[in-house]
């Protein structure tokens, strides 16, 4: 029972990781920039999830809220910080994210207070027994729900319309695109916006699984999700998929085996730095 | 249907192609022949809006096309075979096939790609096979493929053969003539001086981005020192 229980935590754990490496793998295949500032979206998409659910009671509508603003404003982040950086050598648009990602934590310091907002009245609140004397939280139940529909229309989208298989040409050949007449600046802006939607959603609901929003919740995200981009191959969205799961059910199963010698958020790096020795492209990169 | 005239092309300071003029009739074949670097690439690139254009006036039908974008071009019937084929890999080749239409209207697309399909049925077969995983030939196919889905009324055509069997290059040619009986320009750079002087209506020889000959293919033929000349850069 042990197992299962470990296995599911893994699973929800590792649904959060694969919805915010996505952004960063699409930004990194399509710019080869590492998005540093996307986990300061995650942070922002659970403090719109929180504020909206506690203004107006409804979870749904909060989601909502925040996958669009907060998908906006990674529109906006592209427009701003990255693209008049984009002829430059691609360290200077790293430098230029990770002081956007720290400025972002003080703003959010500044703006909602250095402890913190919780939901007044957590919804989803209580679980269900799976099988004899197993249980899984709602909100458990409900990260998992929310990242496959998410990774479903996201497939779907990317493989049976004329936008998403445009999009996928435009990641693989640029040039090639802009020759059959596709907008190259209106996939980076859709690149931006799903890759940072997808974030708030993580987002929203790590503040419902923790009952708390913090400016510093992203550190953690940032360079976890580095680190599992690295370890799928940068840019492969399967491979993205793929660590995020192995990552979510490594880190629960080490937690408990070996968490005396390693501390959870060690672990990423331990796994990191052995697949890395094994697979130097990662696990599904190519070299 | 397509006139050209002097037009200066190339990238950031670096002038590529200097005053060019020249036409292409429906249902006609003009080939551009050049040692490397003469411009060729530069030239059609530039047609399809790809390459900054620096002076002159490209008229399509009489209107003029130098200042829109590749989408508005496509949309008044241009369409590029790149050269080295450019195939998008990751792709499966019905995927590719409808990049080729992805500013063209949905029946349309769906016609020309059923289209693409008759004229070439290998790729019929291997629509689900990514294309990166086809052979040379099979990717040259897709990638002339590509351009007609979205029924162009020019076809531009860089280096069809490079690189490939004389009998797949026979097959594209074919297909090529047949558009060209159905009265669609094309316009190519071929690096096999007689293959271009057998297919072509006209041919314009580029040298270091100056046009230094202009005539029919039969002139060209008939013209012993320049194809003395030409057959030495193939
Ligand atoms: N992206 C680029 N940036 C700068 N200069 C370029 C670029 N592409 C081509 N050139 C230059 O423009 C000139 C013409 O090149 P182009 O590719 O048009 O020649 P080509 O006739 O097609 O040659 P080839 O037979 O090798 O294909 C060359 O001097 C080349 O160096
Ligand atoms: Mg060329």
């Amino acid at each position: 029972m042990l197992y299962l229980e470990l296995l599911f935590q893994g699973i929800v754990q590792g649904s959060i990781y694969a919805l915010i490496a996505l952004g960063l793998t699409l930004v990194y295949g399509l710019l080869r920039i590492l998005h540093v500032a996307h986990a300061a979206l995650f942070t922002l998409g659970g403090y719109v999830g929180v504020i909206v659910t506690n203004a107006t009671g409804s979870f749904t509508l909060a989601m909502v809220v925040a996958m669009i603003t907060v998908g906006l404003i990674g529109v906006l982040t592209y427009k701003l910080a990255y693209e008049p950086l984009l002829d430059k050598p691609p360290f200077i648009a790293l430098i230029a994210s990770i002081a956007l990602f720290i400025a972002a934590e003080e703003v959010f310091r500044i703006v909602f207070g250095p402890y913190g907002l919780s939901y007044a009245q957590p919804p989803l609140q209580g679980g269900f027994e799976i099988i004899n004397g197993f249980f899984l939280k709602y909100a458990e139940a409900l990260v998992i729900c929310i990242s496959v529909v998410m990774l479903l229309l996201l497939g779907w989208f990317s493989a049976y319309t004329r936008l998403g298989v445009s999009w996928r040409a435009t990641v693989t050949d640029p040039d090639m695109a802009r020759a059959f007449g596709v907008n190259i600046q209106n996939v980076r802006y859709l690149n931006f916006f799903v890759g940072s939607a997808l974030a708030a959603v993580a987002g929203v609901l790590v503040a419902l699984l923790n009952n708390l929003v913090e400016p510093t919740m992203g550190s953690v995200a940032s360079y976890k999700a580095l680190a599992i981009i690295v370890l799928g191959g940068l840019g492969s969205i399967r491979g993205t998929l793929i660590a995020s799961m192995a990552l979510g059910v490594i880190e629960s199963f080490g937690t408990i085996y070996i968490g005396h010698l390693l501390d959870r958020d060690a672990l990423a790096f331990g796994f990191l730095i052995i697949v890395l020795m094994v697979r130097p492209q990662g696990l599904l990169g190519s070299k | 249907m397509l006139k050209v005239d002097n037009l200066s092309a190339g990238y950031g300071d670096i002038i590529a192609i200097r005053d060019l003029s020249f036409s292409v009739e429906a249902g006609q074949i003009l080939a551009f022949i050049g040692a490397n670097g003469a411009g060729k690439s530069s030239t059609l690139m530039c047609l399809m809006g790809l390459v900054e254009q620096k002076s002159g006036s490209i008229l399509i039908n009489g209107q003029d096309i130098s200042t829109t974008t590749v989408e508005a071009r496509i949309t008044n019937g241009l369409a590029i075979v790149p050269e080295g084929r450019r195939v998008f890999p990751d792709l499966n080749v019905h995927e590719n096939l409808i990049v080729g239409g992805h500013v063209t209207e949905a029946s349309i697309m769906k016609s020309g790609i059923d289209y693409v399909y008759t004229v070439f049925p290998r790729l019929a077969e291997r629509r689900g096979q990514s294309a990166g995983s086809l052979s040379g030939g099979e990717q040259q196919m897709l990638a002339l493929g590509r351009a007609l889905v979205s029924q162009p009324k020019l076809l531009i055509v860089d280096e069809l053969s490079l690189g490939l069997m004389p009998k797949v290059v026979d097959e594209c040619y074919a297909v090529l003539e047949t558009l060209k009986q159905n009265g669609i320009g094309i316009i190519l750079v071929e690096q096999n001086t007689e293959r271009a002087l057998s297919v072509a209506d006209e041919i314009r020889v580029l040298e270091a981005g100056n046009l230094v000959w202009s005539g029919t293919a039969l002139d060209a033929k008939n013209n012993t020192a320049l194809t003395q000349s030409l057959m030495g850069l193939s």
